[in-house]
C-alpha cells in the first residue's frame, strides 16, 4: 500500500481522523467507480490502480476539511489520485514527466481529416470521415490511447471522458491553463496521427499505396 | 483574420468553451467563410464524442469495492488486519 504524503497540494493537511462520517463515505464511494477508472488510466495498470484509489480515498478522508466546497469534490478526489500517482512515481524511482515536453511533435502538423480525404481509403463512402469513426470498436480506440505520451493523454481523458472543464482539468493535473490547453491540441494531433496509423496497421482501411505492393 | 491552420489549432479549445471572448469570435467569423473547417470542426465532434463513448476503463472489481468500504468505515488508521 502507498503512504499518505502530508503535503497534498488538493487539500489542506489534517490531523487524522479515527473514521469518516457515513455520509462522507457515501459520498466518497459514489465517486470512486470514475476514480477508479481514472487511476487504471493513470497507472496503466489494473493493480497499482487498486493502491491508487485506495491510498487517494484515505487522503481525501483524512483531509476532509480542506473540502472547502462540497461540489467541489469530484475535481478535488481527482487531484488527490494524480498526487498520489506522482507520490508512487517517485517511491519507485519512475521519473514523472511534469514538465512541459519539447515544442513542435511529429505530429502537429498532421490533419486526420485531410488524410482522409486525400487518401480516400477503402472501404469507399459517401460519409467518409464519420465511417472511419465508425470503424472503431472500444478496444480500438484503447489500443490507440495506450500508444500516447500520458502528458497528452490525460489532459484529454480529464475533458473528454471526464467532462471536466480544461480549467479544472490545469487544476488537476498542476499546470498552468495555458500548458494545458497546448497538451490538449497535441494529445488530439497525436490522437489523429494514432487512429490512423492504427487503421492502416490492423487493416480497418486500405490505402492505395498498400493496394499497389 | 485567422487562417485554417489556427482555426484548427483552436478547435478542442473551442469545443471545450475554454476560447477567450476574443479567439472564440475570430474562430466563428472563420467558420463563417470555410466550409472545410465547419466539416473539420463536425469531424472533431463526432471524434470527442467516440472517445467519450469508448474509452471506457474497466468497471471497479467488486472485491475492490466491498474492501474500500470497509477500510474507510473503520477509519484511515485502523489496523491493516481490519481491511
Amino acid at each position: 500500500m502507498l503512504h499518505a504524503n502530508a503535503d497534498d497540494r488538493a487539500s489542506v493537511p489534517d490531523e487524522a481522523s479515527p473514521s469518516a462520517e457515513p455520509a462522507f463515505i457515501d459520498v466518497l464511494m459514489a465517486n470512486a467507480d470514475r476514480l477508479y477508472g481514472y487511476c487504471v488510466r493513470l497507472a496503466g495498470d489494473p493493480h497499482d490502480a487498486e493502491d491508487l484509489v485506495q491510498e487517494s480515498l484515505l487522503r481525501a478522508v483524512r483531509n476532509q476539511a480542506g473540502l472547502r466546497d462540497p461540489s467541489r469534490l469530484k475535481p478535488w478526489l481527482f487531484s488527490i489520485a494524480t498526487n498520489c500517482w506522482r507520490d508512487l512515481g517517485r517511491t519507485r524511482g519512475r521519473q514523472v514527466p511534469t514538465t512541459p515536453l519539447a515544442e513542435g511533435g511529429e505530429n502537429d502538423d498532421f490533419s486526420l481529416f485531410q488524410t482522409l480525404a486525400i487518401e480516400d481509403p477503402f472501404p469507399y463512402s459517401d460519409e467518409l470521415h464519420l465511417d472511419f469513426l465508425r470503424l472503431f470498436r472500444d478496444e480500438d480506440v484503447q489500443a490507440v490511447f495506450l500508444q500516447m505520451t500520458p502528458a497528452f493523454r490525460l489532459p484529454i481523458i480529464l475533458t473528454v471522458v471526464h467532462g471536466f472543464s480544461c480549467k479544472e482539468a490545469a487544476n488537476i493535473l498542476d499546470i498552468p491553463l495555458g500548458t494545458l490547453l497546448s497538451r490538449l491540441h497535441r494529445g488530439r494531433k497525436q490522437l489523429e496521427h494514432g487512429m490512423w496509423d492504427y487503421a492502416v496497421r490492423n487493416g480497418l482501411v486500405t490505402t492505395a499505396g498498400e493496394d499497389d505492393q | 483574420m485567422i487562417d485554417c491552420r489556427e482555426a484548427v489549432r483552436r478547435m478542442w479549445a473551442y469545443l471545450e468553451e475554454s476560447l477567450e471572448a476574443k479567439h472564440f469570435q475570430e474562430f466563428e467569423t472563420h467558420l463563417d467563410t470555410c466550409q472545410r473547417c465547419c466539416g473539420e470542426l463536425e469531424f472533431n465532434q463526432r471524434m470527442r464524442q467516440m472517445v467519450a463513448e469508448r474509452e471506457t476503463p474497466p468497471p471497479m472489481p467488486a472485491d475492490l469495492r466491498s474492501r474500500l468500504e470497509e477500510l474507510l468505515a473503520t477509519g484511515p488508521d485502523a489496523p491493516e488486519a481490519k481491511a
